[in-house]
């Protein structure tokens, strides 16, 4: 396990944290653990397992249950309102989907990234500040689209789209990224010039990184801290360089098998 | 196995529907006073007046002109005011996305009721306001656009992707930024199509609201039917035709384009 050792340093932290879905489901069951400001950290388990509940959490996308979570030292108000919606301002979300507005061009769905720190009747009529554009444009050039801002979205690549939807999430400035099965929907070589981005953007600007993955050998790849989840439960939590078979049949509470890796059977 | 007996064709129940059909017909038509008879009678006063519309007065046409103007100006404004007021009107009826249960309830009631009073109970209602004209008709086809686009467009903002939605919540939207920028851009292109097809419905309304003194073209009709000048009402009603056809073939073109 990793030195918690500083708690000033912690960026997220889970302390019991539950979920139980309105229809009884258990997503998430008394988690606690600490992740530091600026740490890259890949989420691994099996369908259902609660990668995406635990995720989702963070940014009261779903309500807790039981415990309590706090980012950078605030709780995660459990109201809708102005105070979770300046917690979210802070927090970038990459989906599996991309969740593009796809009839709407590249600039203006990374521009959704600044709908916080943007009065609402400018935003919804088009009429985004110079600097805020600004900004946009600086995401996109970060992900290496910005030729493609005036496209429609829906005319791009899925690598492409999911590049754009990096960029929205970097559009906010965030201190946080949380990305749930990124690469999910992509070929293997566009997966791996995804996560390459992921981790350059998470290197050089410090943005502390969630990522949450299905296969293996990308988890071991790219995740500088593998947290395991088994229904809803914290079964694994350690260094992706230290992790082995063994712990990810803990995970799996099976043998890994030729689906669970991205590339070739097993290396 | 055995072949199913073929389901009981249940020929009492047709032909008591049937039945019940025709002796509600029977007794509209005593109570309206409507006779074959008398259809036969009138056939000849009938003739006279296709005679006497025969052939329609074209010198009347470049008369036509200014009214034309006016009957398409007062469907425009109704469109417009009505499409604008719309949006709103449809996207808090819209179960997904509305922001609660009783905005939701009161706002469907009030679509609702919206659509059950036709076009011509508003231009009343108006007129008693404004008093009669293009005004009045321009306010009763707006509330009617309203009526319309709203039914159509909610349908169409229930149906969205919510996942787009959630993204922009999941940036710190408010909920205004969530359907502005996450609900509705999916759904331009429907809004516009309906907006074309009441564009339609309100050019044919502003000619019927215009016999009763909206102004524009059916207020000419009704003066000229009034004066017995029938080539006139020929003419006139030619041009409605061609007007008419016109608009719609141009809408159903550009809807075409748009979905
Ligand atoms: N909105 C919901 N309502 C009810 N149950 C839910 C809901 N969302 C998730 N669940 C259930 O909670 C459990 C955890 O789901 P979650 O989506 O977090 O898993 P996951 O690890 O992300 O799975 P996957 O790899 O399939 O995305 C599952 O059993 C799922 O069926
Ligand atoms: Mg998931």
């Amino acid at each position: 396990m990793p030195a918690n050792a500083d708690s000033h340093d912690a960026m997220i932290r889970f302390r019991g944290a539950g979920v139980t879905y309105p229809n009884g489901v258990v997503g998430l069951e008394d988690v606690s653990l600490d992740i530091r400001r600026g740490e890259f950290v890949v989420i691994v388990g099996s369908s259902g397992a609660g990668k995406s509940t635990f995720l989702r959490t963070i940014n009261g996308l779903t309500p807790l249950s039981a415990g309590s979570i706090e980012v950078a030292g605030q709780p995660v108000p459990r109201k809708q309102g102005r105070e979770l919606r300046q917690l979210r301002a802070r927090i970038g979300m990459v989906f599996q989907d991309f969740r593009l507005v796809r009839r709407v061009s590249v600039l203006n769905n990374v521009l959704i990234g600044r709908v916080a720190r943007v009065a609402g009747w400018r935003s919804v009529l088009n009429l985004w500040p110079r600097a805020d554009v600004e900004l946009a444009f600086g995401a996109l050039e970060r992900v290496g689209i910005v030729d493609k801002a005036y496209t429609r979205a829906g005319q791009l690549s899925g690598g492409q789209q999911q590049r754009v939807g990096i960029a929205r999430a970097l559009a906010q400035e965030p201190e946080v990224i949380l990305a749930d099965e990124p690469v999910a929907s992509l070929d293997p070589v566009t997966c791996h010039q995804v996560m390459e981005d992921l981790l350059r953007i998470n290197r050089e600007l410090g943005i502390t990184t969630l990522v949450n993955l299905h296969f293996l050998d990308l988890a071991r790849r790219y995740g500088q801290r593998i947290i395991g989840l088994q229904q809803g439960r914290l079964v694994f939590d350690g260094a992706g360089s230290d992790v082995t078979d063994a712990d990810f049949q803990r995970i799996y509470g099976r043998r890994p098998e030729e689906d669970d890796f991205l590339q070739e059977a097993r290396a | 196995m055995n072949r199913p007996a073929p389901p009981d064709r249940q020929l009492g129940l047709w032909f008591t529907i049937a039945a019940g059909l025709v002796a509600m017909t029977v007794w509209s038509g005593v109570s309206i006073g409507f006779s074959i008879s008398e259809l036969v009678c009138n056939a000849p006063g009938g003739s006279r007046l296709l005679r006497e519309s025969w052939p329609p007065d074209f010198a009347f046409l470049p008369r036509l002109i200014g009214p034309f103007l006016e009957t398409v100006q007062i469907a425009l404004i109704g469109t417009v005011v009505g499409a604008v007021i719309a949006i709103p009107v449809a996207v808090l009826a819209a179960r997904p996305v509305s922001p609660n249960w009783l905005t939701w309830i009161l706002d469907r009631n009030f679509m609702n009721i919206l659509r059950t009073l036709p076009d011509l109970f508003w231009a009343m209602l108006f007129a008693t306001a404004v008093g009669f004209g293009p005004l009045a008709g321009a306010l009763a086809l707006s509330v009617f656009s309203v009526a319309v686009i709203s039914k159509l467009f909610s349908e169409s903002v229930e149906a969205i992707d919510l996942n787009l939605t959630e993204a922009v919540r999941a940036s710190g939207g408010s909920w205004l930024q969530m359907i502005g920028l996450g609900a509705l851009p999916q759904v331009w292109p429907q809004y516009a199509a309906y907006v074309l097809y009441a564009f339609e419905l309100n050019v044919r309304g502003s000619m019927v609201l215009g016999l009763v003194g909206a102004g524009g073209i059916g207020m000419i009709l009704e003066t000229q039917r009034a004066n017995f000048e029938y080539e006139r009402v020929a003419m006139i009603i030619l041009a409605v035709l061609v007007v008419v056809l016109l608009i719609e073939q141009f809408s159903i073109a550009l809807r075409r384009r748009l979905t």
